[in-house]
């Protein structure tokens, strides 16, 4: 297992609904990627289609495994790399059965996937009307170590990165579709949940305008210390790189030891309270 | 939530980047030539004509200054000319004088006592003109909609706020006053008493019944969900007022939608058919 990887943040605009050109843009960036000796490239929630789908949800969502899943998995073979992209996901056992799901795939071919588990149903979101909540937090074995991820709305969910965190993902994805008004919490959540879990967290969102809504990209690579390894252009395409270094973990964890202090029997109470809520 | 006008403030700079990004990707990915829009000599119209420049370039936005004879008034023809001096837009002046007067002989039934269905009807005039354009010249209407008037429905329907996009709809008054003078426009435009020109000497606040700085906070606490009591006794209005607003408010809605149908079939237009404006699907 690789003990140091080199990141890389592949923010951009898709067209909604246009599969081919929102893939021709993957491989673009993931070659530029694979030139600058890169282990892993992340792309935003959706990326496969765009976010603001809307009733072409249904006409647009695939099987994963399937057709575009097996082309960016030939992408990552032939290019020697691991890509997570996210895209809406159709379930083998229903038509309208789908899932807002990221993939991981990688030199060794189609990994997995996670599959969103909070879907925001607010404001100007409706994921609720055509998604399914997903119910596992896998972990990924991977020759970079044990990766974790999680969609967006998740990271304002403390369970999510923790369940990932103390199955042992010590770097943890998570890709992103927020629009303009929201950038504060990510910033904010985003650090926090690499806080305290003494994490590499890499956040990717999209750019771009989808239905008046202003994605702002500024995805960011955070140390388990907060630090912000390396930080996207705000509002703009833009394709970033940073290092994630394992051995960096150690001293973090001795100065905040989080994990060795968690308290399980809170989770008892949590789970009690939160059903009477 | 305190209501003071602080909370309405804005900041101009990133406001416009947003506002300005959003106009020139629409005109692109309708692969349209560029902007039509109404210029009367208003804050909210100076605004989107300076933000389509902007983001356009000045060659790209076509201003249409749309008099006619009853609410005519030099000092707005001169303060138009200014404008497009100054942001170096298309301008045409058309003048509605006889358009209007021959529609009013063309109606059978016209009641020039009646001043509303009379107003609307130059607001609606005007939109034929913008519509005009946008065809002939494939460009897009901007709307100059501001979100106080939009909340309450201070518009003619189908009229001056009939357009394909609408750039400073999510603003209220006092904040697009405040984004005018980051754009520079002229104070005396900026400071101008807001009127739809319906009719002669009608004024937006005189009509309201309200300044704007206390109509935006009272619609901030709406769009908070406050309740009219504790609106009223911050703004030390009478819970009457804000009731007459909210109740604006909420029975306008009719003015914001497309026509409602009763559900027949499977998937109904404006119901639960539901895309995105500038969807770019593969052809098959």
């Amino acid at each position: 297992m690789k003990e140091k990887l080199k990141v890389a943040l592949a923010q951009f605009p898709c067209k909604i609904g246009n599969k081919q050109h929102n893939i021709n843009k993957i491989v673009k960036h993931t070659k530029q990627a694979k030139k600058q000796k890169t282990d892993i490239i992340i792309f935003p929630e959706m990326s496969l289609t765009g976010y603001t789908l809307l009733d072409l949800t249904y006409e647009l969502a695939e099987e994963t495994p399937g057709p575009s899943t097996e082309k960016i998995t030939k992408l990552a073979q032939k290019e020697n790399i691991y890509i997570v992209f996210g895209m809406p996901e159709r379930s083998e056992k229903g038509k309208a059965i789908l899932y807002n799901t990221a993939v991981l795939t990688g030199p060794e071919g189609y990994i997995g996937k996670y599959r969103k588990m909070h879907l925001p149903t607010h404001s100007v979101f409706e994921e609720k009307r055509y998604f399914r909540l997903g119910y596992q937090t896998p972990i990924f074995e991977t020759n970079l170590g044990k990766l974790g991820i999680t969609i967006c709305y998740d990271i304002f969910f403390p369970e999510i990165t923790r369940t990932l965190r103390l199955q042992g993902a010590k770097f943890i994805i998570c890709i992103s579709a927020s629009p303009a008004v929201r950038k504060q919490f990510f910033e904010t959540l985003t650090a926090a949940r690499a806080i305290e879990n003494t994490c590499f967290l890499a956040y990717v969102n999209l750019v771009g305008i989808e239905n008046g809504l202003q994605f702002w990209g500024g995805s960011r690579l955070i140390g388990p210390n907060g630090h912000i390894i390396t930080q996207s252009k705000y509002d703009k395409e833009d394709l970033s790189f940073g290092n994630v270094d394992y051995d960096d973990l150690r001293p973090v964890e001795a100065f905040v030891p989080t994990l060795r202090d968690l308290r399980p029997e809170l989770y008892i109470s949590l789970k009690e309270f939160s059903e009477k809520l | 939530m305190k209501l003071t006008s602080k909370l309405l403030q804005i900041d101009p700079k990133p406001t416009q980047r947003k506002i300005i990004s959003f106009i020139k990707d629409y005109v692109d990915k309708t692969k349209a030539k560029g902007i039509v829009l109404g210029v009367s000599g208003g804050v909210d119209s100076a605004a989107t004509a300076a933000l389509s420049t902007i983001a356009l370039g000045r060659k790209k936005v076509l201003a249409l200054y749309m008099p006619e004879k009853e609410t005519y008034k030099k000092a707005d023809h001169k303060i138009v000319k200014l404008l497009a001096d100054q942001f170096r837009f298309n301008l045409k002046h058309v003048d509605l004088t006889n358009t209007l007067k021959t529609l009013y002989n063309t109606i059978p039934d016209y009641s020039p006592e009646n001043k509303l269905s009379r107003g609307n009807l130059k607001a609606r005039t005007r939109m034929l003109i913008w519509y005009y354009y946008a065809n002939n010249q494939n460009l897009i209407v901007a709307g100059s909609s501001d979100k106080s008037e939009t909340m309450i429905g201070y518009y003619t329907k189908w009229g001056d706020a009939a357009a394909d996009i609408a750039p400073i709809m999510d603003l209220y008054k006092t904040q697009v006053r405040q984004l005018a003078l980051h754009l520079n426009i002229p104070p005396t435009i900026v400071k101008k008493p807001s009127t739809p020109a319906l009719w002669p000497n009608q004024t937006a606040e005189k009509e309201i019944g309200l300044k704007y700085e206390k109509l935006d906070l009272i619609l901030y606490g709406l769009e908070h969900f406050m309740g009219t009591k504790e609106i009223a006794k911050q703004l030390n209005l009478t819970i009457k007022t804000v009731t007459t607003i909210k109740k604006r408010w909420l029975q306008t809605e009719h003015k914001r939608k497309m026509p409602l149908t009763t559900k027949l079939e499977y998937r109904t237009v404006n119901a639960d058919f539901r895309f995105a404006r500038t969807t770019e699907i593969e052809q098959e």
